[in-house]
Parts: C-alpha cells; sequence; structure tokens
C-alpha cells in the first residue's frame, strides 16, 4: 500500500514537474518577442556555449566517426560493400548520431551548467536582486540562454557531424586507401537535402530542449547549495530524456514529409 | 495568476496526454502515407509476389511513384496488389502498361515497376488493374549469366585447344606452319613449282588473255567478270598448276632417278628406287597442295571479310604506289 | 500642529503563508519619509518575506501594500520596474552577479532605467560616484569572488545607490560580518542617509545595528507586529518577549 502511494506521489510530482515546465515554456514563447531584447546577452550566451562544447564536440564526433567506421568496417567487408561505407556513414552520422551524440553531450555541457549556474543565481538572490534593479532576469537570463542553445546546436552539430566524416574518412584512408577527394565525393553523392533539412530542424528542437529543462531547473532551484547540485543533474537526466522523444517524434514527423 | 500545485498538475497530465496522441496521431498519418489526397489507386494481379511488402514503393520508367498498399490472396494462384499511385503520373500510364516485380539492386528491397505500354492506348483510370508480367527472378537472371558463363568458358576452351594445336604443330594449318621437314619438302615442291609454271605461264597467260578479252567485250559474257566466276577460273588454273606440277615432279622425280642411277647414290638410289615412297612423297604433295589451296581460299575470304577489307586495301593501295615509283 | 511628513509606504493587513506555514498574519507598517525603521525579529518570523513583498518579489495572499502612494499589487511590469528605481534593495547575501566584474555589476541597474536617466553614453562618472560612497574605487575592475564579505556588501549598497533611490530596504546588512565591518556598514549606511535623505527599512536581529540607527522600530513575533516604539522604549519595555530580544 505504502509503495503504491508513494508510486501515485512520484507519478504526481512528475506531472508537477510537467506542467510547470509546460508553464515555464508558455512563458518564454510569451516574452521572447517582447521588447527590450537583450541582445547583447544572447550573443555572449551563444558565443560562450559555443565556445565551451567545442573541443567536447569536436573530440566525441572525431572518435564517433572513427569508431563507427571501424565498428561497421567488417561487415561491410564480408558483403564485399566497402565502398558503401561514406555513404552509410555520412546518411547515418548527418541523420541520426551527430545529432543526438552532440545534443547529449551538450544536455551534459550546456544544460548542466545553466541549471547549476541560474540556480546559485537563484539561491544566492542574484535573481531576485535583476527584479529588484528593473530588468526582468526571466528575459535577461532565461529567454538568452534558452536562444542561444536553440541557434547554437545546430551549428555544433553541423560541426561534430563534419569531424565525425573527418574522421571516418581517416579510417578509410589508413584501411582502405580511400582518397579524401573520394571519400568525400562519395558522401555528398549519397546525402541530399532531405538528410540535413530534417536532421537540423531536430536539432533546433533539441537545442531548445536543452536551454528550456537547463533554464526551468535552474529557475525554480530550491534554495541551499544541494538545490543548485539537485537543479543541475536533474536538468541533465530531464533533459536527455526529453532530447530522446523529440528524436522519436522527430522519426515520425520526417516520414511523413518523406512521403508527400 | 499564480497556478495551484493542482492546477499544474493536470496541466502536466493534459500536456503527457496531448503528446501521446500526438505521437499517435502522426504514427497514423505516416502510415497512411499518401493520405493527402494526392494519390490514386491502381490494382495488378501476379502469381507469385516474390516477398513483395506493404509499402514498397512502385516505380513508372524508373521514377517512384507510388507505394504498395494492399496484397491479398484472391484465389490459389493470384494474389491482387493494391498500388497508390501519385495523380500527376495516371495521364502518362497506359492502359496497356505492364507491371513486373523485381528488385531493387542485388539485396535490395522488392519494388514494383511498371512498364510503360506502347504509347498509343488511353490513360489508366484510378481504380484501374492493369495487366503484369512475373518477373525475372534474381536467381533465374543467375542461371541465365551461369549458362551463358559454361557457353563462354566452353568457347575460350576451344580456342585454346585450337591455339595450342597450332603452336604444336597438329592439324592441317599447324602442319603447314610448323613441320620443319615438310617446309624443306615445300620449299622443293616451290622450286618444282617454279619450274612448272615457267611452263605453263604459258598457258596461264594464254588464259588471262581470254579474260582481258572477255573483260574488254563487256556484254553478254561480261559476268564472267562476277569472282565467282572469277574463283572458278582461278580454280581451273590451280588444277591446271596441279597437274603441271604432278607431271612436272614425275619427270623431275625421273630426273632424279635417271642421275642417281648415274651417280650410283646408295640412299638416293634406293629413294629413287622405291616406288612406294614415292608415291608417299607424291600424295603428300598432293595434299600439300590441297592445303595451300585451301589456304588460299581462306585468304581470298579473309579478304572479302568486312574485317580484314580496310587491311587488304591498305595493302594494294601501297602496292600500287609502289608500282607508280 | 505641525505639517505631518509624508507617508511612503504603508503596509495593511498584510498576509502570506506557504502551504500551511503561516507566516504573515495580518502586519499593518507605515514608513515616513526620512524615518529609519528597524524590523526585528527572530528568524523565520517573516521579515525578509515581508521585504520581498514590499518590493514585489513575493506575491502577499491578501492585504495592502502602498509605496509612494501606488498599490503595487495592481501594477503593470514596466510601472512596477519604475517603482523600483525609487526602492533599493540591499541583499542579505549581496547578491553580486558573480560573472560581470565590479563595474559591469553597478552599470546593470542603469541599463534599463533611460526613463530616470535618459540614455546614458558614459557612465563611468555613475560608476565611480557610487563607488566614492562606498570608498572601494580601486576595486573597479576585480570579479565579486576577488572582494571580502565586508567589501561585497558594501558594493551591493553601491549597486543599490547607483539609481538613486529614495527608499532603501536592507535585509540584515551587518549579518555574517565581523563586528568591525558591521560598524563600518552602519556608519556607511548613516552617511548614506544624511546624504541622498533616503527613507529605510532595516531588518535585523543586530541590537547594536537596531540602536545605532533605527528613529522607530517593529518587533515582529509570529507574523503581527507585536510591538513598535523607538529604541529606548522598548529597550525599557518589561514584557519578557521584548526584553528577549535585547539579551
Amino acid at each position: 500500500m505504502k509503495t503504491i502511494l508513494k508510486i501515485i506521489e512520484l507519478f504526481k510530482s512528475f506531472l508537477l514537474d510537467i506542467g510547470e515546465l509546460s508553464l515555464f515554456a508558455g512563458r518564454f514563447f510569451k516574452e521572447v518577442f517582447k521588447s527590450p531584447s537583450e541582445y547583447r546577452e544572447f550573443i555572449r550566451q551563444c558565443f560562450y556555449m559555443g565556445n565551451r562544447s567545442l573541443l567536447l564536440v569536436t573530440v566525441t564526433g572525431f572518435i564517433i566517426g572513427l569508431v563507427f567506421t571501424l565498428q561497421s568496417r567488417p561487415t561491410l567487408q564480408e558483403f564485399g560493400a566497402v565502398s558503401w561505407m561514406p555513404s552509410m556513414v555520412s546518411i547515418s552520422i548527418i541523420r541520426e548520431i551527430g545529432p543526438i551524440i552532440t545534443a547529449l553531450i551538450c544536455a551534459g555541457r550546456i544544460g548542466s551548467g545553466i541549471g547549476a549556474e541560474l540556480g546559485s543565481m537563484r539561491v544566492t538572490e542574484q535573481i531576485d536582486a535583476m527584479e529588484v534593479s528593473g530588468t526582468n532576469p526571466f528575459k535577461y537570463l532565461v529567454v538568452t540562454r534558452i536562444l542561444a542553445t536553440t541557434f547554437m546546436l545546430p551549428i555544433l552539430v553541423f560541426f561534430g557531424d563534419v569531424i565525425a566524416l573527418y574522421g571516418s574518412y581517416l579510417v578509410e584512408n589508413i584501411k582502405g586507401n580511400v582518397s579524401f577527394l573520394l571519400y568525400f565525393n562519395k558522401v555528398f553523392e549519397a546525402l541530399e537535402f532531405g538528410d540535413l533539412i530534417p536532421a537540423t530542424i531536430k536539432t533546433l528542437f533539441f537545442g531548445f530542449a536543452i536551454g528550456l529543462v537547463g533554464c526551468f531547473k535552474g529557475y525554480n532551484c530550491k534554495k541551499g547549495t544541494a538545490g543548485v547540485g539537485l537543479a543541475a543533474n536533474s536538468a541533465v537526466v530531464f533533459t536527455s530524456m526529453l532530447l530522446f522523444i523529440i528524436d522519436f517524434i522527430a522519426v515520425f514527423v520526417t516520414n511523413i514529409f518523406y512521403h508527400l | 495568476m499564480e497556478k495551484t500545485t493542482s492546477q499544474k498538475i493536470r496541466l502536466g497530465l493534459f500536456v503527457i496526454i496531448g503528446l501521446l496522441i500526438f505521437i499517435l496521431a502522426i504514427y497514423f498519418i505516416g502510415d497512411k502515407e499518401k493520405m493527402f489526397g494526392k494519390t490514386n489507386h491502381l490494382k495488378t494481379t501476379f502469381n507469385n509476389v516474390n516477398g513483395l511488402q506493404l509499402g514498397n514503393s512502385v516505380r513508372y520508367s524508373g521514377i517512384s511513384v507510388g507505394t504498395v498498399r494492399g496484397i491479398e490472396m484472391i484465389n490459389d494462384t493470384s494474389i491482387r496488389v493494391d498500388m497508390i499511385i501519385d495523380k500527376a503520373i495516371f495521364p502518362y500510364i497506359k492502359k496497356d502498361a505492364v507491371a513486373t516485380i523485381s528488385s531493387d539492386g542485388l539485396v535490395g528491397n522488392m519494388i514494383i515497376s511498371i512498364i510503360p505500354g506502347k504509347g498509343n492506348e488511353p490513360s489508366v483510370d484510378p481504380g484501374d488493374e492493369i495487366s503484369s508480367n512475373n518477373r525475372i527472378r534474381t536467381e533465374d537472371m543467375m542461371n541465365t549469366l551461369n549458362e551463358t558463363n559454361k557457353n563462354a568458358a566452353k568457347l575460350t576452351s576451344n580456342l585454346l585447344k585450337i591455339t595450342n594445336e597450332i603452336i604444336e604443330g597438329k592439324g592441317t594449318l599447324g602442319l603447314l606452319l610448323n613441320d620443319t621437314l615438310m617446309s624443306k619438302d615445300l620449299r622443293e615442291t616451290m622450286r618444282y613449282l617454279k619450274s612448272t609454271t615457267k611452263k605453263t605461264s604459258e598457258t596461264v597467260t594464254k588464259i588471262d588473255q581470254l579474260v582481258t578479252s572477255l573483260d574488254k567485250s563487256d556484254n553478254a559474257i561480261g559476268v564472267i567478270k562476277d569472282p565467282a566466276v572469277a574463283n572458278k577460273i582461278k580454280n581451273m588454273v590451280t588444277n591446271l598448276d596441279q597437274s603441271t606440277i604432278e607431271l612436272n615432279k614425275v619427270i623431275s622425280h625421273l630426273d632424279a632417278t635417271i642421275l642417281n642411277l648415274k651417280e650410283g647414290k646408295g640412299t638416293i638410289n634406293y629413294l629413287s628406287n622405291n616406288p612406294e615412297l614415292v608415291q608417299k612423297i607424291d600424295s603428300t604433295m598432293t595434299n600439300i597442295n590441297g592445303a595451300s589451296f585451301k589456304l588460299n581460299q581462306n585468304m581470298e575470304a579473309l579478304k572479302h571479310n568486312f574485317l580484314f577489307r580496310g587491311y587488304f586495301k591498305k595493302q594494294e593501295k601501297e602496292k600500287a604506289k609502289a608500282a607508280k615509283k | 500642529m505641525m505639517n505631518l511628513p509624508k507617508t511612503v509606504i504603508e503596509i495593511k493587513d498584510l498576509k502570506k503563508s506557504y502551504g500551511a506555514n503561516h507566516v504573515l498574519n495580518g502586519f499593518d507598517m507605515h514608513l515616513v519619509e526620512g524615518e529609519n525603521l528597524v524590523i526585528m525579529g527572530k528568524s523565520g518570523s517573516g521579515k525578509s518575506v515581508m521585504i520581498k513583498c514590499l518590493i514585489g518579489l513575493e506575491k502577499p495572499d491578501s492585504g495592502v501594500i502602498m509605496v509612494m502612494e501606488k498599490d503595487i499589487s495592481t501594477l503593470e511590469r514596466e510601472e512596477l520596474d519604475e517603482l523600483r528605481t525609487e526602492v533599493g534593495f540591499l541583499f542579505q547575501g549581496s547578491a553580486l552577479y558573480d560573472s560581470m566584474t565590479v563595474r559591469e555589476n553597478l552599470e546593470f541597474p542603469l541599463r534599463r532605467h533611460t526613463k530616470k536617466f535618459g540614455i546614458i553614453k558614459d557612465t563611468t562618472p555613475l560608476v565611480m560616484e557610487a563607488l566614492e560612497n562606498v570608498g572601494l574605487t580601486h576595486t573597479l575592475n576585480l570579479m565579486p569572488e576577488e572582494l571580502s564579505g565586508g567589501m561585497k556588501r558594501r558594493i551591493a549598497l553601491a549597486r543599490t545607490l547607483i539609481l538613486q533611490p529614495k527608499i532603501i530596504l536592507y535585509d540584515e546588512p551587518t549579518t555574517g560580518l565581523d563586528p568591525i565591518t558591521a560598524k563600518e556598514i552602519i556608519l556607511l549606511m548613516k552617511s548614506i542617509q544624511k546624504k541622498y535623505n533616503t527613507s529605510s527599512i532595516i531588518i535585523t536581529h543586530d541590537v547594536d545595528c537596531a540602536r545605532a540607527i533605527s528613529n522607530k522600530m517593529i518587533l515582529l513575533v509570529d507574523g503581527v507586529n507585536y510591538a513598535e516604539g523607538t529604541f529606548e522604549e522598548l529597550n525599557t519595555s518589561k514584557d519578557p518577549k521584548i526584553q528577549a530580544f535585547f539579551k
């Protein structure tokens, strides 16, 4: 009986979270078009986020490309289809692996960062101080950050994709003696705008989710230093879950558009 | 203004249910694919669909125009396949178009390809049934390929044998080309021939003259210019040659025998005095002659062969050039 | 009779509860121009909540709050922001923006208040003036983490002053500081009050601070104003509950 009650309570708090998040998102959309626009802070955040994640995205992208190619090479070799490697790798990286891996990394990097930053600002009353000094902290802190993640993530993903393809090329070059020109010719032959555009739109949503959840958790942080840690932690967990849900939906939506 | 906790919970519930409905909706939309009214149905019947599945694409002259929407057995041998096809394509599909099932690459999915009709028929209407052609299966294709391969292998092995024989000197041609002894004999024969030619040249010249005169008086007998007739004449000449040769040979043999007799040399004596051997040599010679004649014929045939015509023409031209000089 | 001084803040029957926890149960007060009102109370007696309601950071459940003759619960965001330039707030933990330098911290409130100051091309004179008031001009380009607790508090005060408010709310200005630094802060508060003729509400449980600065005091017990009066009046009171504060 107790466990059932606990589960119900857990479910309730989950629903509460979702409800609050929805309100938060609603507030974001209400405030995003209101003047004054915090343009400079937005640019600063974009720069900051891109800068903070670039190295991580580069390294992971490179390794993913490398490992992915190494792992799938034997199978393709069995079929004598190693020449399909560039097209296979490029399509799976551009369509799926690049966006989701980069988004997960950014959720860990940027999302938790936002959660902790806003959380500590909330705890030390900096958000209240902004409010009192006549600046709308929601606009200044939340809107700019959500917009920054929304627009920076596609760029990071694109960058990660390119690095991953380069990693894959290196394997092909070393193991299969494929030239740079041939490899990228094949890559571009395999890719269509139909691959790139839905993937890019998807990453916009990924970026939005990362920013939204990070800000939500940080902005509504509970008092105390433990609250900051919790905010950062739950931001990452919640974002990762949300990313997969978005990805799942994106596949269906993309399929509809492919068949139109 | 401020939402209470229960309001927030209800909102959360609403959002989750809304999300689920949204996912379901797009799933069904995705499933129904061409449901946005831009498509129409077309049917066809196969007796074997070779693993065709719902959602496989339909191609018309190689353009992807639709998908397979339904596969159902209508009796024990036939399967009705229902396709949805882009409306814009319908005017181009004629009533005599034929549907076949093929595979998209060797390991790819099955596809239905609609092969355009001859073009004079009216276009199909939505819901029409078009005829089908049971496709050549990959295995069949493979079998045919296999057969062809086998034939090719046989052919090459034969060729190999022939060339080998030529090299090893078997067969008439090979014998001719390779046998040194024979070539010696041949040389000898040539010598005979030379001398004989001298004797027969007169006759040949005469025939030549006859031919030229025929050429000149090109009327009724102008037909003789026909290569076949010319060949016959050549034959005649050759035969004449042959007989002369034989005659000549006998004469020379006689000469030789006389000479041997005169000089009293052992072997040759024996040789010349052995009528059997002489006869054998004689028959060999005949054979050779026959062979060279055949070779000649072959060469002639080659000359007429379009492949070599250019080469021979070139040679002739060069000869003409040399003659001019 | 003398002209009564203008009332700048008036609170009537303020109630606020978090769930079942009733923090404020009908709090009343008023603040007149030029007055230093000290509100004392135990931790959790609702002092901070009251002061946050006053500036619109928290929404009261019921009650009227009039600031400069405006009911803040009816104000639109823009009007509220405008009003907030007249009401400075010094936070308990200083609340300096730690991603910004001292200079940026001081400039931050200026960015949005173009109505009061016009468009400011060069903020340097204002920033320097504010820093001079607290005697920390040399910290201009330092980051908050490089400052000591007392310096932070002073910078925070400078940040509050930069908007030239008419009312300043101090949320425990001396808490967490050593007695000497606390004294410095109190002196600073006094000098600022003289210089700019501000009215203040000071929340504290530091008796020295209350003695040094108060014109009037309110004791907050269980969400209501238990006693009112000057420091001397309350200090000499026989009520044991009041006496407990001054021991």
